[in-house]
């Protein structure tokens, strides 16, 4: 057996292209099954190897056995031979001898297309079921995809795959999946890609299909509590404490201005906006009880024939559900909140901000400029103290790259700023693109936009993170009349 | 003693008579979404007065049933006009001297020659954002507006500004909203916004006088903030535009009504004495007095009149006589006004170039008093007015060109220069003007 499969080996390779081949096809096959041997002893677990063994060694087979035929036509016609004479020439007259089942040769060519289609169709599985693994996602195209890699780990989302929101189910999303995998990796591969990338809007699953796989929207009720932390500029990097209880139901019953009313059940939004970025919205509509929709358009536009619609979900709002992208400001002021800079230096709020938004032209840069920036403006100012303030600025150091590499990628233009997130209305987007007194409806109506319709403020930018829920002032507090209506908003909130 | 008794009843009374009080959370509602849409304005105001003393938004702005202005926002009815009137509500002394002042009178200006000119020669937005943004504009009521106020005349805070609700002015114009810091208004900024420029440059003045001099050198020292701003007092370093024409002096109360000290008016082509311009004058002396002696105040009106009179009696009263002349011939090519060349230069003559002069001589400013003032007078007189009117070819007016020039002041214009110079250094010269200086 083993001298009858050497024979056609050496039989196959006819010439330098039909050899090429036969080393690539069997090398690849002993390294796949080598490897995979391997992995299930679990000697390796690099999960990089699916690399080599679910896409590089099965297109190397591949290849293989594309060279050998190549290989023999090549030799025909070199020798002008028949493929008769060349295999009389080439094979022992006894193994060309015809049996019930066809000659010896003919045999193991039958054999071995049954161990290749075996070998491919388990390689496939193998190599669909890695594709799907959010490493194969994160690292294949490994420079493009690290900003969003990155985000993607520190995310609420880290343990739900990526091909979960992103592909879908079905052989059609995985057909579109491929072909636009396809096209992909040509612009990895000739660089023709957009930095940094552009969300992709379009190719996302609906997100009724996925979001509501675990969320569902008869789930949210009640309020919700955020509590944030906004440290001063000042010596004492004093903290100032915003405390918002969010309206989150769906709006049932009396609670019609609850936030999750936009996508209940019984409701439906739909809005063209001037294009993919979703922040500037030329109108946007409800659908009434009688079926009808109001409609509320940016003053002294008609609307256009081309505006594409587009019915409100999960991601007009959460749009960074995933990849968060932290605002750097936000970003300290978390950082010292949760004790990774230590808010006992003074000015460490305003220095720690300077050292994270410095302008560093890559990593290595940063990393450094980061540690010079900060210790160093110690080191000026605060000579006498250095050994004071070290340990703790260690670890503000250590916490600023950190933030750094999670948010800044300079290969691919990701900088702060990169990719606003509509949630809230930090920057006057968010909820405000639609709710602004600039879009009207006909009756020269425009959707609410007062601050207590979609949460309570319980703190805004205040000493205590409770504020207005402290008896008000008597007098002299120019702020006694938003903390009383402040109060009384939410406790009529919670008592209707 | 009696005076705190007096300002406690009138307080009270002014808080009796306010709007009818709002539900007590309404001006909180106002201000959760005010510091959240626009935090400047929420800043300003609580950091101010107002705040501490517990006047919010809807004791300004609260609108009445009927009010052509009011309109429905978040449950309340407002009006985001605030007139005179409003703040009177509080402020009624403040409020009727402002009524009373030359001032509240600045909106009335439509059939002035300057808005004829804006009007005519510019175009109407330039009308609306030149002119009416000093001056203060009519303000219209749209009905399709948000805030029922028309965008053709809101934004606005001219200090004449014709409210719908009858009142005149904007207190804003010097008060600037929404802090209204005292130490706003007594800035010589609070002032500049309109006294500068070609025709009245009060501002460029005042900076290039020893007053602008010593309160930009001393403006830490100006105690600007303190709640009693009595000159010589509470501070003493330099005085603003503020100390002489409004602010108390230990004789005299603050007052808003602009025009109480001031004894001449440059405004026009020949400037006159007020009515009652002594006691305006004394009024005025009593602020100088406070830094200077009785001979220095007098002094600084000896000079002060001399120009006026000068200007006056040298080249107003002789142009405008021309000017008439030239009109009553029919000599015009053109029949609108401004609409002539000679037009135009007797127009810079009196209302740029002859203010200049006089407002240069009131305030101390003696580059302008001569460089930006007489001088440009002069080159303007002889060289354009003149040339123009001569131009016509018509014997009347040739011949009152004449007369003019005959004055002994406009003779020098014929004589060799060595005799003038002579004429300066022995005093004959300057003893044909001695009639120009009072002779008090």
């Amino acid at each position: 057996m083993n001298k009858r499969f050497t024979t056609i080996l050496r039989g196959l390779s006819t010439n330098w292209v039909g050899s090429l081949g036969v080393a690539l096809t069997t090398t690849a096959f002993v390294l796949f099954l080598f490897i995979e041997v391997l992995r299930l002893l679990g000697i390796v677990t690099s999960s990089y190897i699916g690399l080599v063994s679910y896409l590089a060694l099965p297109a190397l087979f591949v290849l293989g056995l594309i060279l050998i035929p190549v290989g023999w036509g090549i030799l025909r016609r070199a020798t002008g031979k028949t493929t008769q004479e060349l295999l009389d020439e080439r094979f022992d007259p006894s193994e060309l001898e015809t049996g019930a089942l066809g000659s010896r040769i003919v045999r193991m060519i039958f054999l071995l297309t049954l161990v290749n289609i075996l070998f491919l169709g388990a390689g496939t599985a193998r190599m669909l079921h890695f594709m799907e693994t959010p490493k194969f996602c994160g690292t294949a195209c490994h420079g493009v995809m690290e900003p969003e890699w990155t985000t993607y780990q520190a995310s609420p989302h880290a343990h739900v795959r990526c091909v979960d929101c992103h592909v879908g189910e079905g052989a059609g999303a995985l057909i579109d999946s491929k072909i636009n995998g396809l096209k992909q990796m040509i612009s990895a591969t000739f660089d023709l890609y957009e930095r940094p990338i552009p969300t992709p809007v379009h190719q996302l699953r609906p997100a009724r299909e996925t979001c509501e796989h675990c969320h569902w929207p008869d789930k949210f009720y009640g309020d919700r509590l955020l509590e944030s932390v906004r440290y001063g500029f000042d010596e004492a990097s004093t903290p100032l404490y915003t405390t918002l209880s969010l309206k989150v139901g769906s709006g049932k019953g009396d609670r019609r201005g609850e936030i999750h009313w936009h996508v209940a059940e019984s409701n439906a939004v739909r809005y063209a906006s001037v294009n993919d970025e979703r922040e500037e919205i030329l109108w946007v509509e409800s659908r009434q009880a009688d079926g009808t929709w109001k409609r509320f358009e940016r003053r002294g536009r008609t609307a256009g024939a081309h505006d594409k619609v587009r019915t409100m979900d999960c991601v007009d709002c959460h749009n960074r559900a995933t990849h968060v992208y932290e605002d750097p400001e936000r970003a300290v002021d978390e950082r010292m909140a949760a004790g990774e800079i230590p808010t006992d230096i003074p000015y460490i709020k305003a220095r720690a901000l300077a050292a994270l938004t410095g302008n560093y032209a890559d990593e290595t840069a940063a990393m450094r400029g980061i540690e010079a920036t900060l210790s160093g403006w110690y080191r000026a100012e605060y000579p006498r103290r250095t050994a004071e303030f070290a340990a703790g600025l260690d670890r503000a150091v250590a916490s600023l790259r950190a933030a750094w590499k999670r948010n800044v990628h300079p290969h691919m233009n990701v900088t702060w700023g990169a990719y606003p997130s509509h949630l809230g209305h930090d920057d006057g987007g968010g909820c405000f693109r639609c709710h602004n007194p600039d879009l009207v409806s006909p009756t020269g109506e425009s959707i609410p936009d007062d601050c207590t319709l979609c949460h309570s403020i319980l703190a805004e930018e205040s000493p205590h993170p409770f504020q207005f829920l402290l008896p008000v002032a008597e007098k002299g507090d120019p702020d006694a009349g938003r903390h009383r209506y402040l109060q009384e908003e939410f406790l009529n909130t919670l008592a209707p | 003693m009696k005076r705190l008794l007096g300002l406690t009843v009138l307080l009270v009374l002014a808080t009796a008579g306010a709007a009818p009080a709002a539900d007590d959370t309404t001006e909180g509602k106002c201000m959760t979404c005010h510091k959240e849409k626009s935090p400047g304005l929420y800043r300003q105001w609580h950091g101010s007065e107002h705040a501490i003393h517990n006047v919010t938004c809807l004791d300004c702005h609260a609108a009445e049933n009927g009010d052509a202005d009011g309109f429905q926002h978040e449950g309340a009815l407002i009006a985001t006009l605030v007139t005179p009137k409003d703040c009177g509500k509080c402020h009624a002394k403040e409020a009727r001297e402002v009524q009373a002042s030359y001032h509240a009178s600045a909106g009335e200006i439509l059939e002035s020659k300057d808005a004829y000119l804006a009007h005519a020669a510019g175009g109407h937005p330039v009308v609306i954002t030149g002119c009416e943004s000093c001056h203060g504009a009519k303000v219209e009521i749209d009905p399709a507006s948000p805030n029922k106020l028309s965008v053709k005349s809101w934004p606005n805070s001219g200090i004449g500004r014709l409210n719908p609700d009858g009142s005149k002015g904007a207190c804003s114009a010097c008060h600037t909203r929404h802090a209204f810091s005292k130490a706003q208004a007594r800035r010589p900024e609070a002032c500049s916004k309109c006294h500068l420029g070609p025709d009245h440059p009060q501002k460029e003045v005042y900076e290039a006088s020893k007053h602008g001099n010593a309160y930009y050198t001393h403006i830490d020292d100006m105690n600007l903030d303190a709640d009693r701003w009595v000159v010589g007092q509470d501070y003493y370093e330099a005085p603003t535009c503020a100390t002489c024409h409004m602010s108390s002096t230990p004789k005299q109360e603050v007052t808003h009504d602009v025009g109480r000290r001031i004894s001449w008016t440059l405004r026009p082509i020949v400037s006159v004495k007020k009515d009652d311009w002594e006691t305006k004058r004394a009024n005025m002396q009593d602020v100088c007095m406070n830094c200077h002696g009785k001979t220095f105040a007098d002094g600084h009106y000896h000079q002060f009149d001399g120009v006026v009179t000068l200007y006056n009696d040298k080249f107003a009263k002789p142009a405008k006589r021309i000017m008439d002349r030239v009109k009553e011939r029919g000599l015009l090519e053109n029949p609108a006004a401004f609409s002539n060349e000679i037009e135009w230069q007797f127009w810079e003559l009196w209302h740029h170039e002859g203010r200049r002069t006089r407002h240069g001589a009131a305030m101390m400013g003696p580059d302008y008093t001569w460089w930006h003032g007489m001088y440009e007078v002069a080159h303007n007189f002889y060289f354009e007015f003149l040339h123009s009117a001569r131009a016509f070819g018509d014997p009347e007016v040739d011949a009152l060109i004449d007369e003019v020039m005959a004055d002994p002041m406009h003779q020098w214009f014929n004589r060799p220069t060595a005799e003038l110079k002579a004429d300066i250094r022995d005093g004959r010269l300057p003893a044909i003007y001695a009639d120009q200086f009072p002779t008090d």
